[in-house]
C-alpha cells in the first residue's frame, strides 16, 4: 500500500497542471463562445477555384461523411 | 446537406421565390436560384472568395441579401470619421481594435465565412467571431485599411456589422463571469479528487485501512480542500459579511458558518490526529452552491449582452453647405443657422427651420400621428423625423443637444429612475428562512451540549448543511434561465429576467397605437369605380390572363392601373398601391408629382390624376362638381384618393393605416386584463381603432410627457401596467411602466427604455410571453415548495442526530438537482 504515497501526490500535481490549464483557458476567452469551434473542423482550407477537380473531389469526400 | 431548404425557396435565404430562374448561382458545380439581387450578389460573392464549403456546413439558413448593397455601403465612409471613431475604437499597439455587432449571423458556419473571407484582406490583424454573442473582435491596421473597407467586405457577404453602446455593466459582467467560471471549475476538479479519497474510507475499498492511512488521506484532502474553502468560497463569506454590516441577514450567513466550521473543525482533526472530518461535504457543498450562482449571473449576463447588440451606434449624418458645396459631416458637429440639404427617404439630422423647398414629413415617431405633415418654407423640422417626398434646406434652429428627441431622452432618464422597484418575493422567505435556521441549530447545539452529547458540533453543523436554502436559492433563477431560453426561441427577448415576475402581476396593459397595433403603412380599405369606363377600356389587358368572372377583372384593371401610376411616387400613400400590373400593356408618357398633394400622369391616351379630393377640385372643378352629385354609383364619400382620367372620375380609395392582422385574436385572448390605447394621434382615429378591436379605453392627443403622466396616475391608484410600444414618443412610458414591451421594429430608443423586446413582427409573440410569465411562476412555486417542504422533512432527523454531515451534504445536493431538473421542464 505504500505506492498510495508516490501516486497521489502525483495525482496532486497532475491535479494542479489540470487547474492551471484552466484558468489559462477561462482568462483567454477559450470558453466564450461555445457553439463554434466544434465546427471548424468540418471546413477544408481554402478553395483554389482553378483547381476545380481537386474541390469537387474534397466536396464529395465531405458529402459521404454526412 | 445539413439545412432544409423549403420548395421553390430562395437558396441563400429559403425565402419563396418569385423570380424563377432569373438569378442563378453556380456552387459546386450545380446551380441554384435565388430570390432577389441582394441574395444573388452576396451568394456570388461568397463562391467567387472560394467559400463554397458554407452552403455544405451550414445548420440554419442566411438572413436575405440587402438589395440595396451599393447605397447601403456608401454610407459606412462617416465610420472612418475620427471624430466618431474616440467612442468606440480602441488603440491596440500600432492597431486599431473595435467590437462589432454583427446581423446576419444564424449558425456557425457564418462564423467560419466572415473569419475566411476576413483573413485575406491585408492590414487586418485579428478576426475573431462570437457565434453565440454575434459579435466580431477585429484588429486592423489603420495605415492600410480603413474600418469602412473592412464593413464593406462584410456587408459583401450579406453581413451588417455596426459598432454598438455597450451595456455600462456588460464589462463588469464579463469579469465576474470569469471570475465564476474559475471558481466554480476549482472546486468541481477539487470535488472529484477529495470525494475518491473519501470514497475510499467510507467504503474500505483498500481493505482495512491502518490509522496512519486515514491520517494521510485528511491531510491530502485538506490540502485539495483548503483552495476550495478560500477562493471558490470566497463569494460567500464577503456577501454574509456585507448583510451583517447591512445589519440583516441573507442565505449566506448560514452558508458561512457551516463552511468555516466545518473547515476549522477539520484542521483541527488532522492536527490533532483525532476527530471526524467532512472535506468531501464542504467541496460538494461550495461546488453546489456555486453552479445556482453561476447559472443565475450567466443568464443576466447573456441578456445584457444580446440587449446591447440591440443599440447599434448609428451616427446621423447630414449635408453641410460650407460656401460652395454639400459636404457630409457628423450631425453634433453642426451649428446654429448652418445651412442643411435632406433628400427625399433621409431622416432629419437635426431640429431647424426649412429656408427653400416643400416635402412631406412623417412626424409619427414624435406625434404618434401617422398621416404625414405638408412642410413647406418656413416651418419647423425636428431631429429625427422622416423626410418623404421633396429635397429641401433647412436652417439649424438648434443644436443636437437641444433638439426634441434629446428632450425625451432627459424625459425617459428621469423615468426609469421612478421605476416601481419589485419586492423579491423569494428573498422575503428566505430571510425569515434563514433567521429561523440558525435560532433552531443554535438552541439544537445548546440542548445537545447540555445533555452532555459529544456530536453536538457534528449534530449543529448537520442542521445547517441538510437546510441550506440552496435549492431554495436555486428555484428562482433556475426557472427564470430556463423560461429566457425558452423565450429567446420564440422570439422573444428578456432584458431583465425579474419582469417575468412582474407580467404575472400586471392588471392593466397599454398599447401606443401606430405601429403597434397598426402597421404603421397606409394600405387599401376600400374601392369604388365607375363601370362605364372601365368596361370600355379593360381590352388594354394583355391576352395572356385567363378569362376570370367580369367582376373580378375589372377590379383588376382598376387597381393595376391605380398601382401603375401610384408606381412612380415616394409618398407612403403608394406603397397601399402595390396591384400586379404586368398583365396590361400600360405605357406612361410623362408624369408630374405635386409634392403632397398627388400625381398628373399620362398613360397610354388617359390623362390621368391621381390624389387628394382637394388636388384633383383644382384640377378641374367641373370634375368635383360631377363627384359632389354622384358621378358614378356607389362612390365613396370619405374617399381619401381619388382617380380623374380625362377630366372625369373614375375610382375612389379609401387608403389608411391598417390594425395589424393578429391584433384582434390578440385582444380577444387578454380579456382579463384592463386594455387601453394611448397615443399621440387624435381623439377620434383613436376611439375608430378602439371600436374596431374592442378594447375598452381610448386616450388621445397625447405628448411623451402626457402619456407619462397619464402611467404615473394609473399607477398611483394602485395598477400594475404592461406597455407596448415603439416610437421615440413611447420612451419615457417604457421606461416607466412596471413591464415595458418594445415590438419588433422599434426604434432604439424604446428598445433601449423597455424590458422585453419582441424580436419578430408579430403581436402573437406577446400572448406567448404572458403565458410563459405564468408558467414560470408556477414553476417557481412548484420549486419553492419541493425545497422548503424538503427542508422541512428533514429538519427533525438532522436536530435528532440521526443525519451525518455527509448525507446532509448529499441530501442537499439530490435536492438541489430535483429543482434544476424541474426548471428545465419549462424549454420543452
Amino acid at each position: 500500500m505504500s505506492i498510495i504515497y508516490v501516486l497521489i501526490p502525483l495525482a496532486v500535481i497532475i491535479v494542479c497542471i489540470g487547474i492551471a490549464v484552466f484558468f489559462w483557458a477561462v482568462r483567454n476567452n477559450q470558453f466564450d463562445d461555445l457553439e463554434r469551434q466544434g465546427y471548424s473542423i468540418l471546413f477544408d482550407d481554402d478553395i483554389d477555384s482553378p483547381k476545380q477537380t481537386k474541390e469537387s473531389n474534397a466536396v464529395k469526400q465531405t458529402d459521404e461523411r454526412n | 446537406m445539413s439545412v432544409v431548404i423549403p420548395e421553390n425557396g430562395c437558396f441563400h435565404c429559403g425565402l419563396p421565390n418569385t423570380e424563377g430562374e432569373r438569378f442563378m448561382v453556380e456552387i459546386n458545380h450545380k446551380s441554384y436560384p435565388m430570390c432577389c439581387p441582394g441574395c444573388y450578389a452576396v451568394a456570388s460573392a461568397i463562391v467567387d472568395n472560394g467559400l463554397e464549403n458554407y452552403y455544405e456546413f451550414r445548420t440554419e439558413l442566411a438572413a436575405r441579401g440587402d438589395a440595396a448593397l451599393d447605397a447601403t455601403m456608401s454610407k459606412l465612409a462617416v465610420y472612418d470619421e475620427p471624430e466618431l471613431q474616440e467612442e468606440f475604437v480602441f488603440e491596440h499597439g500600432t492597431d486599431k481594435q473595435i467590437q462589432l455587432t454583427v446581423e446576419g449571423i444564424t449558425c456557425a458556419a457564418c462564423g467560419w465565412l466572415i473569419e475566411k473571407q476576413l483573413a485575406k484582406v491585408t492590414g487586418l490583424k485579428q478576426v475573431s467571431v462570437n457565434v453565440a454573442a454575434r459579435r466580431a473582435l477585429i484588429t486592423w491596421n489603420n495605415d492600410i485599411i480603413k474600418l469602412s473597407g473592412v464593413l464593406q467586405r462584410l456587408s459583401h457577404i450579406g453581413y451588417e456589422a455596426l459598432p454598438f453602446q455597450p451595456d455600462e455593466h456588460e464589462a463588469s459582467y464579463k469579469k465576474e463571469q470569469k471570475s465564476y467560471l474559475k471558481k466554480l471549475g476549482l472546486a468541481g476538479i477539487m470535488t472529484m479528487q477529495v470525494m475518491m479519497l473519501a470514497f475510499g474510507q467510507y467504503f474500505d475499498v483498500f481493505g482495512n485501512l491502518g490509522a496512519e492511512t486515514i491520517a494521510y488521506f485528511n491531510a491530502v484532502s485538506l490540502l485539495l480542500t483548503t483552495p476550495v474553502v478560500l477562493y471558490s468560497g470566497s463569494i460567500f463569506y464577503v456577501s454574509a459579511l456585507k448583510a451583517i454590516q447591512a445589519r440583516t441577514v441573507n442565505m449566506d450567513v448560514p452558508v458561512t458558518i457551516a463552511i468555516a466550521a466545518t473547515y476549522i473543525a477539520g484542521v483541527l482533526a488532522v492536527n490533532n490526529n483525532d476527530g471526524e472530518v467532512y472535506f468531501e461535504s464542504i467541496c460538494m457543498f461550495v461546488f453546489f452552491l456555486l453552479v445556482s450562482r453561476f447559472l443565475e449571473h450567466r443568464s443576466r449576463h447573456k441578456a445584457s449582452e444580446l440587449s446591447s447588440n440591440m443599440l447599434k451606434l448609428i451616427p446621423v449624418t447630414a449635408l453641410k453647405w460650407d460656401g460652395s458645396d454639400w459636404t457630409s459631416v457628423i450631425a453634433k458637429q453642426l451649428q446654429v443657422n448652418d445651412l442643411v440639404l435632406v433628400k427625399p427617404g433621409e431622416s432629419m439630422p437635426i431640429d431647424g427651420i426649412i429656408e427653400s423647398g416643400t416635402s412631406t414629413v412623417n412626424e409619427s415617431m414624435l406625434t404618434g400621428e401617422f398621416e404625414p405633415v405638408v412642410k413647406m418654407m418656413g416651418d419647423k423640422v425636428y431631429a429625427g423625423t422622416l423626410n418623404q417626398e421633396g429635397s429641401i434646406n433647412v436652417k439649424v434652429s438648434s443644436t443636437i443637444k437641444h433638439a426634441v428627441m434629446n428632450q425625451i431622452l432627459r424625459l425617459q432618464e428621469l423615468a426609469l429612475m421612478s421605476k416601481p422597484k419589485i419586492a423579491k418575493v423569494a428573498d422575503e422567505v428566505s430571510r425569515y428562512f434563514v433567521i429561523a435556521v440558525l435560532l433552531v441549530s443554535g438552541l439544537t447545539y445548546w440542548y445537545w451540549w447540555s445533555v452532555g452529547n459529544p456530536d453536538a458540533f457534528w449534530i449543529t453543523i448537520s442542521i445547517l448543511v441538510a437546510t441550506c436554502p440552496c435549492a431554495l436559492g436555486l428555484a428562482t433563477p433556475s426557472a427564470l434561465t430556463c423560461a429566457m431560453a425558452k423565450l429567446n426561441k420564440l422570439g422573444v427577448l428578456l432584458k431583465r429576467a425579474d419582469a417575468l415576475e412582474q407580467i404575472t402581476t400586471a392588471t392593466d396593459i397599454v398599447f401606443d397605437k401606430t405601429g403597434t397595433l397598426t402597421k404603421g403603412e397606409f394600405s387599401l380599405r376600400e374601392f369604388a369605380f365607375s363601370d362605364a369606363f372601365v368596361k370600355e377600356n379593360v381590352s388594354i389587358r394583355n391576352d395572356k390572363i385567363e378569362k376570370s368572372t367580369e367582376d373580378q377583372s375589372e377590379q383588376d384593371f382598376i387597381l393595376a392601373l391605380g398601382s401603375f401610376i401610384e408606381s412612380r411616387s415616394e409618398h407612403p400613400i403608394a406603397g397601399a398601391f402595390l396591384h400586379d400590373y404586368a398583365n396590361y400593356n400600360f405605357s406612361m408618357s410623362a408624369f408630374t408629382v405635386h409634392v403632397g398633394k398627388g400625381i398628373s400622369a399620362k398613360v397610354n391616351e388617359f390623362n390621368c390624376h391621381m390624389g387628394s379630393r382637394r388636388f384633383i377640385q383644382a384640377q378641374c372643378q367641373a370634375a368635383e362638381m360631377m363627384y359632389a352629385n354622384g358621378t358614378f354609383d356607389g362612390a365613396l364619400d370619405d374617399a381619401n384618393v381619388v382617380l380623374m382620367i380625362n377630366e372625369e372620375i373614375v375610382a375612389t380609395f379609401i387608403v389608411t393605416d391598417t390594425v395589424a392582422p393578429e391584433a384582434k385574436a390578440l385582444v380577444e385572448k387578454l380579456g382579463r386584463y384592463r386594455l387601453s390605447i394611448l397615443s399621440g394621434d387624435e381623439q377620434h382615429n383613436v376611439n375608430k381603432l378602439a371600436n374596431e378591436l374592442h378594447i375598452a379605453n381610448a386616450f388621445g392627443n397625447n405628448t411623451p410627457d402626457g402619456k407619462l403622466k397619464h402611467i404615473k396616475q394609473q399607477q398611483a391608484a394602485g395598477k400594475s401596467l404592461i406597455m407596448l410600444g415603439d416610437g421615440i414618443n413611447d420612451a419615457p412610458v417604457l421606461a416607466a411602466a412596471d413591464v415595458s414591451i418594445a415590438v419588433g421594429n422599434a426604434s432604439d430608443l424604446a428598445k433601449n427604455a423597455a424590458d422585453v423586446i419582441l424580436l419578430s413582427h408579430r403581436l402573437n409573440a406577446l400572448d406567448d410571453l404572458l403565458t410563459m410569465a405564468k408558467k414560470t411562476k408556477s414553476k417557481i412555486k412548484q420549486n419553492i415548495a419541493w425545497a422548503l417542504g424538503y427542508n422541512m422533512l428533514v429538519l427533525p432527523f438532522a436536530i435528532s442526530g440521526l443525519l451525518s454531515p455527509w448525507q446532509a451534504a448529499l441530501g442537499m445536493s439530490l435536492s438541489s438537482i430535483i429543482v434544476v431538473y424541474n426548471s428545465t421542464r419549462l424549454m420543452k
